[in-house]
């Protein structure tokens, strides 16, 4: 099997080098993909030429994401909610019954008592703020530099998993419980599905965000798509979040979600 | 001209101290010095080498530059001073609650030994 | 594009790679997949693919290490294969 698996791999290593040399050069104009077919544009040359006048938005990443291609992204963190979902429900029929959450102890601050709880969880008290800011922060400027709804997520998930490793799990399960992290994760995929709708039930495409100006008060249809696409990527950044700690809490616990690493 | 130098030399003494820090973590017979070492010079070097960019980027303070540039780099250097002290903790903590035996030399006594019996009874 | 910084860091990604797949402890596997995270999102920095870069880091080398480390510690730390 062993041997099978190598000559697999060494096989699609040789056809896929081999397709190499008829890679167009790292960032060639004259490429098709770059200066289009015959005397007709190129999609990304519109993405780059046409993306500021359309929406507003600097960062022709977010925007090709978000709005062009929103329909994919919409489906990304369907896919990203499932895998979630399944993490969760295969871990807590396998779990067992869940232990109710013990309220954490009080930290012993004398010479003796838990040194290594103290460093640590001062630290993580200074940066744990300071992580989510900065996650709120990588969400709502995703427009204008690198950023957007996935990573500002899994930063904003990344520091409720420190707190959950700093302290431990209940602490972190406190804040973020069970059912608040599924509601969350429930509530983004509603926030972006209902942008999509609310364009369909204004009689333009889904996810066809132009038309929103009507609701929004004081836009018009460029600012719509803007604003529309900030709207789409908080939705994101709730699924994600709220699954990146689904999946942690589950992992860390086998799925009985008591007192994790 | 004087911040370039100044940028240089924080720099230079940066890439020094990490040179330190790469050589004590394959020399060091132990896991406790070499994190020693590791912790201690990556600390020291990453923190120079940042003040370096920063001052670099202080350059153009006469309103030309960016000066935000300048003050992320700064909170950079103090999140750094923060953080990676306490994960050299840690990982230390974590070592000696594994049970890792320090090296001992000729006539030296295990002080650890000592430590982790009291500190099992509680 | 920085060519020969380019190859230095396509060489380190090719030698994390096989390391993580011949190493027996899971637990130095995923850390070394960590640093190989962390090689390819300084390649596509390097590249001008900066959202992607911080995706990766994001995700590739905190998170999902963060996963692997989770689920390494409820089963058996030595791969036998």
């Amino acid at each position: 099997m062993k041997w099978f698996g190598l000559i697999a791999t060494a096989f699609t290593g040789i056809l896929l080098l081999s397709a190499v040399g008829d890679f167009a050069r790292f960032g060639d104009p004259h490429s098709p993909a770059n200066a289009g077919v015959g005397d007709r544009p190129s999609v990304s040359q519109y993405y780059i030429t046409d993306t500021y006048a359309d929406t507003k938005v600097p960062n022709i990443v977010t925007a090709v994401l978000a709005d062009y291609r929103g329909y994919d992204t919409m489906f990304e963190t369907v896919v990203i909610f499932a895998a979630g979902i399944s993490i969760f429900a295969i871990l807590r029929s396998l779990g067992g019954p869940v232990v109710p959450v013990s309220h954490p102890q009080a930290i012993d601050t004398s010479v003796d008592g838990d040194h290594q709880r103290i460093i640590i969880g001062t630290t993580c008290r200074l940066m744990i703020p300071v992580i989510q800011l900065f996650a709120l922060y990588v969400v709502a400027h995703g427009h204008h530099s690198p950023g957007g709804g996935f990573q500002g997520g899994v930063i904003l998930g990344a520091s409720f998993i420190l707190l959950a490793l700093a302290k431990d799990l209940g602490t972190a399960l406190g804040r973020f419980s069970e059912k608040r992290y599924l509601t969350l994760g429930c509530v983004g995929i509603m926030i972006y599905a209902g942008f999509g709708l609310l364009c369909q039930a204004l009689e333009r495409n889904l996810l066809d965000y132009e038309i929103l100006h009507r609701i929004m008060p004081a836009t018009d249809a460029v600012m719509a798509r803007s604003h529309s696409m900030l709207g789409v990527e908080v939705g994101v950044a709730f699924t994600v979040t709220a699954i990146m700690f689904a999946i942690y809490s589950n992992l860390s616990s086998n799925g009985r979600l008591d007192h994790g690493l | 001209m004087i911040y370039d130098i100044v940028a240089v030399i924080l720099i230079a003494a940066g890439i020094v101290f990490f040179l330190g820090a790469a050589v004590g973590l394959i020399r060091f017979p132990d896991f406790y010095t070499r994190m020693h070492a590791a912790g201690k010079g990556d600390t020291l070097s990453s923190l120079l080498v940042i003040l370096g960019f920063a001052i670099h980027e202080f350059r153009h303070f006469d309103g030309s530059g960016d000066v935000i540039v300048f003050l992320k780099l700064l909170a950079i250097c103090a999140f750094i001073m923060l953080t990676s002290p306490t994960s050299t903790h840690a990982l230390m903590d974590a070592g000696y609650e594994d049970g890792i035996e320090p090296v001992i030399g000729e006539g030296g006594e295990n002080a650890l030994a000592e430590t982790r019996k009291t500190r099992k009874k509680d | 594009m920085i060519v020969p910084f380019d190859i230095i860091i396509l060489i380190f990604l090719v030698i994390t790679a096989v390391i993580s797949l011949r190493v027996r402890d899971l637990l130095s596997a995923t850390m070394i997949l960590g640093v190989y995270s962390f090689l390819i999102c300084l390649l596509w920095a390097e590249m001008g693919a900066v959202d992607v870069a911080f995706t990766e880091a994001a995700v590739g080398a905190g998170v999902s290490t963060v996963f692997m480390i989770a689920t390494i510690y409820h089963t058996r730390r030595r791969s036998s294969d």
